[in-house]
């Protein structure tokens, strides 16, 4: 991080208030990830081509890499430390587990904040809408299929716990 | 000290080698080999492929998770950039902006001057030359005295921030004289007085290799049909998603640490050594979590020497974390080769002989070139028998960045070359090209034409099974115009036989220790670099100990904490870490094992370590306890327990000078069928799906094997239609050498939309010398992704895609440029007139 | 990492205030909205802004109206809402199209209206690294002073890469500027000019504010094809646009747009002579993609073949047209 500057950035990471020193020139994935320590996102292409460092803001998938910290004041953040029930993994993160969705694990923080959100809106998605929304998160590993496969088996868990009752 | 030679001669013995090696950087004669008493595993009563703990598996085979997986999907795996340490200084490169250039002066004192720049290096500071291959030690850490490609490293900067040494860099001054640069083979080798790299022998010759065995042009020339072809594969590079990053810190004691995101602990930690003028002891190389690598983290990188100069300067430590842009500069990608071919078949469809030409771009420096010059043609003579085999292959400088190592090293491009040929050789005598395939099986417990010892095989197998899953026999020629079925296959070794640098050491070790508390450490160099390497050797443990796999740690990739293993390239981790790992595991189960068949006074065969529990088989409810306390009471008996198994590969490959390069104690095999459909009006290529039945012995994770079939068909999908690692050509307004776009925009890895579906299909021939049976997977199931679909692709259309990539506007041309319609149809009916002869 | 340069940055809350910074800084802001073209834009050095104005706290921006003049879709509304928009999807169903196909699911979350119609032209010479263009030798667009497209080129020809632009223009949609003067509407093919240095007409003092797609355009039948080597992530490596008045058994007037030529996008001429009272069959069909073949010219400006894409104009010409009437085409 630059020393020039320093403004005091306020932002709710995972439903916490945080601060943290940044420069207008500093981006939330800087921010979170030297900031805060947050460095569970990744930092794959610079400027937005792929998808490693993508987190939720307000619900949304976002690439942090080019957004930059102080437009996420007072809004909500959601990153893959904020994904699991304190000491219990996340569905989704449990399903990348088990299915071999994560070989070196670079992409999968950003991958997994595609598909929470995927889930969030869709508990039934194909497998067609699955690639669709994980289309902008590259993988270099595994060739996609596993980490589908993964999607499909968090979304048919979600549906169990959610007891059939949500729409899907 | 003897030439290496063969334990066992299966088979016949080659013929030597006509006309040696020559030129370029070669290896000395003579590689130091241990005694053969070291070479000869340890016996045991299981044996090595079976299961020690009753009459199966109860770890091994089954779908378990990965030590670190939790880790990874909670975002808690630590990265080299995950990394900060107090005081850290940030440092940047500087390139070169010219392909070609003597560097005259460079003047740093502005950058120097600026607030917040806290050293700056160059080439002076850092004169040895390196290099990951003994014989060809041709790179600087940056560079002295001239630049050869545009992003070479020239200097580095170490600041407060990455933006001020990005601005310091801005002020460093490089007086250049700009030299005539080569950008392509031909110019290599038209124009040797414009010499890239001064290190070389003779002009821009990197390496020359001509082998020979059997008689080629007489078996050629008696062959009922020959094919003739010439095939262009193009650069493609690794692109892990993790950039390479690494910090390094140099402590007051005169002690060197530095993690990094390689895939080689060991051998950067030797060239640090030279580099820098330190001894080896006072280096600690630590391999942090790595985000993938794929051969491309698999020697030592500017960033690494640099970082450690920059915090030897400053006593503080420094971070050096490479853009995206750089990744593309450092390279070490998959070569661009022309290959040429000759290849004979009779009737019956029994091939005759191999006749091949290849020219390597190598770019600036040597890398692995020499090795790649060799696997250029060791690796084609199975899975099929080859009577008779030549290849001709010359690997040059050109002013562009490093080629070396990538996921199918050096025999990608030739497998492709080689599978299209016996695909238009199949249509020439109107068989079906799996029958071609069958009918040249080389078998198993056999040797090659070039010497290679083969053992296991399960190519027969694997070519059943995609076969029977693409329903060929129904669909290949039958489909309509647009789609199309294609195959092909493949094999790769499982580890090299031997270590880069020649010694008498183990190729791999693991330390054990298990205690009291229940709780196994297994400590082991192995690099994993997102295969599951770390996992393997926790379910060899289990397996052998009966432990959850909760209750065993690996600590890996530690020069300090961890015996010494190579690293995590040419597919040799599971093969001989696991090995090594089975040894030392299995020294604690006899342990355990003795001490409770004498307590109990049953033998010592009947005990079964499993599932948490020790019980003596033949009454499991008198005799049992917890394997805790199993321990517990072995380390009464024996005192602390704690064991070491390493392995070396026995002396293997053919009696020749390069005779060693491509010898491996094990070959797995693979079959692909792709099919794709195409758009004759645009040239779009869509691989619908490719089926992968890969030949890996016994499956020790099957998850893994099947991550490695299916992340291995993806990339070689992405070489075969998208990816391109190339450069503008020079005009009158720029000069040459400049990246076509060094980003992962414009370098077009697949997406998900993009992918085929892929089904992996794992055939399992348990090999007598792997651990439990193992062999590779890592990088086999790449080979056949790219010729399957240009065979698929011919089928569909009736074109022959000699050139990589099968882009639309290749594919276009070809469709336009031919009478492809006429080739579709006349493909057709030639099978439908074998199949009525048949 | 690449770094971004050091610039201010401001939130105004209001657009008069937004107006207010661009006018008393003249030349020196640069307006974000979603930052998915400028931020790396600025991390390529291609902007040097003293200052950053962020559009994030103008409300304004991000309404969508609909009344008799037509849809009002305010700048700052977000692709992935465009492409939620059950009216626009009804009665504009190419600009619904043209919104899902940019780039990726969180580029689309990110990245506006406003943003893809003032998407800055891109080229391969000049979408790169300071350190990429100065082993170049930078270019006319930025840094230097040659064309590598068009050698001896006195003009910037970066291709306009925008998605959404080609369907508004085939649509007749208007755009809404603001400026010190007040608030001016143009017709959204009058918005942008031949210039790849400054492909619009916006002034350093205005903003883009909101897009009128005219009622009169309602349920006419619209289709958009883009050319892109992946299936997601990439700009255009050539996109069509087409809205058609009549049906099958007669047209009255289409509008078909190109782009990803060069910096603006190209509005076919002639269409009308070739469609108006003709049927919707493949012999128009093809007259129509025979004359776009004619009238473009791709050029070696975007990263891919430029000979085949030329190849590709009469061919996604046709399939749009195809498209246009398909069943269930609006």
């Amino acid at each position: 991080m630059d020393t020039r500057q320093k403004l005091v950035c306020r932002l709710r990471v995972n439903g916490d208030v945080r601060e943290c020193a940044t420069t207008p020139h500093t981006t939330l994935l800087e921010a979170l990830r030297y900031g805060l320590a947050l460095t569970g996102s990744k930092q794959g292409c610079d400027k937005g081509d792929c998808g490693a460092c993508t987190v939720l803001v307000d619900g949304d998938p976002v690439l942090a890499c080019i957004t930059l910290a102080l437009a996420c004041e007072s809004r909500d953040v959601r990153t893959v430390e904020g994904m699991a029930d304190g000491a219990r993994a996340h569905p989704l993160q449990d399903a990348f587990d088990v299915t071999g969705g994560a070989q070196c694990g670079f992409c999968t923080p950003g991958m997994l904040m595609s598909a929470w959100a995927l889930l969030e809106r869709n508990r039934n998605p194909t497998r067609d809408e699955i690639a669709h929304a994980l289309s902008g998160n590259l993988c270099r590993c595994t060739g996609y299929t596993k980490i589908l496969d993964a999607v499909e088996l968090a979304a048919r868990d979600l549906r169990e716990r959610d007891g059939g009752s949500r729409p899907s | 000290m003897s030439k290496p030679r063969a334990p066992r001669a299966a088979g016949a013995r080659p013929k030597p080698a006509t006309g040696p090696a020559r030129a370029g950087m070669t290896i000395p004669e003579g590689r130091q080999m241990p005694d053969a008493s070291r070479l000869t595993p340890p016996a045991h009563e299981a044996g090595r492929t079976g299961p020690p703990n009753g009459d199966a598996f109860h770890t091994i085979g089954k779908r378990n998770r990965k030590v670190e997986g939790l880790a990874k999907v909670t975002g808690r795996a630590v990265f080299a950039d995950d990394l900060t340490l107090p005081r850290m200084l940030h440092a940047k490169l500087l390139r070169s902006i010219h392909a070609h250039a003597r560097i005259l002066a460079i003047d740093a004192s502005q950058a120097l001057a600026m607030p917040g720049v806290h050293a700056v290096v160059t080439g002076r500071d850092l004169p040895e030359y390196f290099g990951i291959i003994p014989w060809t030690q041709d790179e600087q850490a940056l560079c002295e005295s001239k630049a050869r490609y545009v992003g070479d490293a020239i200097a580095a900067v170490a600041a407060d921030s990455e933006l001020i040494a990005e601005e310091a860099l801005r002020l460093i001054k490089v007086s250049y004289e700009v030299l005539p640069a080569i950008t392509s083979i031909e110019e290599a080798l038209a124009h040797p007085e414009n010499q890239v790299n001064e290190k070389a022998s003779e002009g821009n010759l990197s390496k020359h290799v001509h082998l020979e065995f059997g008689p080629v042009d007489e078996l050629l020339e008696a062959s009922d049909e020959v094919v003739e072809a010439e095939y262009w594969y193009e650069g493609s590079t690794h692109a892990p998603i993790e950039p390479h990053c690494c910090v390094a810190e140099y402590d007051a004691t005169g002690f060197l640490t530095v993690w990094s995101s390689t895939q080689v602990v060991h051998y950067l930690h030797r060239d640090l050594a030279k580099v820098l003028g330190l001894p080896t002891q006072r280096i600690r190389v630590i391999q942090p979590v790595v985000g993938g690598a794929f051969g491309g983290k698999s020697e030592p990188f500017s960033l690494e020497f640099c970082a450690a100069k920059l915090s030897m300067l400053t006593g503080r430590p420094v971070k050096i974390l490479y853009t995206r842009e750089e990744v593309f500069y450092a390279h070490r990608g998959r070569h661009p080769m022309l290959l040429h071919y000759r290849t004979g078949i009779r009737r019956d469809g029994s091939l005759t002989g191999t006749d091949a030409r290849i020219a390597i771009d190598g770019g600036a420096y040597s890398s692995f070139g020499l090795v790649t010059t060799y696997y250029s043609g060791q690796l084609l003579t199975a899975p099929y028998a080859m009577p008779a085999y030549r290849f001709d292959s010359t690997r040059v400088f050109t002013n562009k960045p490093c080629c070396g190592p990538k996921r199918g090293h050096g025999s990608v491009q030739p497998r492709f070359a080689f599978e299209c040929q016996l695909d238009k050789l199949a249509e020439r005598i109107g068989m079906d090209p799996i029958a071609v395939r069958r009918k040249n099986f080389i078998g198993e417990n056999t040797r090659t034409v070039n010497g290679l010892r083969v053992t296991s095989n399960g190519f027969l197998e694997c070519l059943d099974a995609v076969e029977r899953a693409s329903d060929w026999k129904r669909r290949w020629r039958n489909l309509p115009y647009g789609r199309g079925l294609g195959v092909a296959g493949s094999m790769y070794i499982s580890g090299t036989n031997y270590c880069i640098y020649p010694n008498e050491m183990p190729q791999s070790a693991v330390q054990l220790k298990l205690d009291r508390s229940g709780r196994a450490t297994v400590f082991c160099g192995i690099s994993d670099i997102g295969q599951g390497a770390d996992s393997v050797l926790a379910y060899i443990v289990c397996e052998e100990l009966g432990l959850d796999l909760r209750d065993v740690r690996v600590v890996a990739a530690d020069t300090d904490l961890t015996p010494v293993d190579l690293g995590s390239y040419s597919s040799r981790e599971t093969f001989m870490c696991g090995n090594a790992c089975l040894d030392a595991a299995r020294q604690l189960r006899e342990q355990i094992a003795s001490t409770l068949a004498e307590r109990w006074g049953v033998p010592k065969g009947e005990l079964v370590l499993a599932n948490g529990m020790a019980v003596a088989a033949s009454d499991p409810h008198k005799y049992a306890m917890t394997v805790k306390d199993a321990i517990q009471a072995a380390e009464a008996a024996h005192g602390t327990l704690g064991s070491v198994g390493w392995y070396q590969s026995p002396k293997l490959g053919g009696d020749y000078r390069g005779g060693t390069i491509g010898a491996s104690p094990a070959y797995s095999f693979t079959a692909h069928v792709a099919e794709v459909d195409c758009d004759p009006e645009t040239g779009e290529v869509t691989v619908k799906k490719i089926w992968v039945a890969h030949d890996c012995g016994r499956a020790l994770s099957p998850v893994a094997v099947e991550g490695q079939m299916e992340g291995s068909a993806y990339m070689g999908f992405g070489e075969a239609l998208f990816e391109t690692h190339t450069f503008k050509p020079a005009t009158a307004a720029h000069g040459p050498g400049i990246h076509h776009g060094p980003s992962l925009l414009d370098y077009r890895m697949p997406t998900s939309l993009d992918t085929p579906e892929l089904e992996s299909i794992i055939i399992e021939s348990v090999d007598p010398e792997g651990p439990y049976g193992a062999k590779e997977a890592g990088e086999g199931p790449l080979h056949p992704s790219v010729p399957a679909i240009a065979n698929a692709i011919h089928d569909a259309l009736g074109v022959r895609c000699d050139r990589l990539p099968f882009s639309p506007p290749a594919v276009l041309a070809l469709l336009q440029g031919s009478d492809a319609r006429g080739a579709w149809e006349r493909a057709r009916l030639g099978h439908a007139g074998a199949g009525a002869r048949g | 990492m690449l770094t971004l340069p050091v610039f201010e940055w401001v939130r105004p809350e209001s657009l008069d205030a937004v107006l207010r910074e661009l006018a008393e800084r003249p030349g020196e802001c640069l307006l974000v909205a979603g930052g998915t073209d400028a931020v790396p834009n600025l991390k390529h050095r291609l902007h040097e802004p003293k200052r950053v104005v962020s559009l994030e706290g103008v409300a304004e921006l991000r309404e969508v109206r609909e009344d008799d003049a037509g849809l009002h879709l305010g700048a700052r509304v977000t692709l992935t809402e465009l492409t939620r928009l059950p009216a626009l999807q009804r009665d504009f169903a190419a600009v619904a199209r043209a919104a899902s196909m940019v780039a990726s699911p969180q580029i689309r979350n990110m990245g506006t209206l406003g943003g893809n119609l003032c998407l800055d032209t891109r080229c391969t010479y000049y979408n790169q690294t300071y350190f990429w263009r100065e082993a170049l030798g930078f270019c006319l667009k930025k840094d230097g002073v040659i064309c590598h497209v068009v050698p001896q080129g006195r003009r910037c020809v970066a291709a306009h890469s925008s998605d959404v632009a080609p369907a508004l223009i085939a649509y007749g949609a208007q755009v809404e500027i603001a400026g010190p003067d007040g608030r001016r509407w143009v017709a959204c093919d009058q918005f942008f000019v031949g210039d790849g240095i400054h492909n619009n007409i916006l002034k350093a003092d205005e903003l883009v504010t909101q897009v009128l797609l005219p009622a009169a355009a309602r349920g006419q039948r619209g289709a958009y094809r883009k050319l892109r080597p992946r299936n997601a992530i990439d700009f255009p490596m050539l996109s069509i646009a087409v809205v058609v008045r009549g049906d099958a058994a007669r047209i009255d007037t289409a509008r078909l747009v190109v782009s990803a030529l060069g910096a603006k996008p190209r509005v076919l001429g002639g269409l009308d002579a070739l469609v108006a009272g003709r049927q919707a069959d493949e012999t128009t069909f093809a007259a129509v993609a025979a004359s776009a073949h004619k009238q473009c010219r791709p050029l070696t400006n975007v990263p891919y073949d430029d000979d085949w894409r030329h190849a590709m104009v009469p061919v996604l010409v046709t399939r749009a047209l195809r498209d246009a009437f398909a069943d269930g085409a609006a």
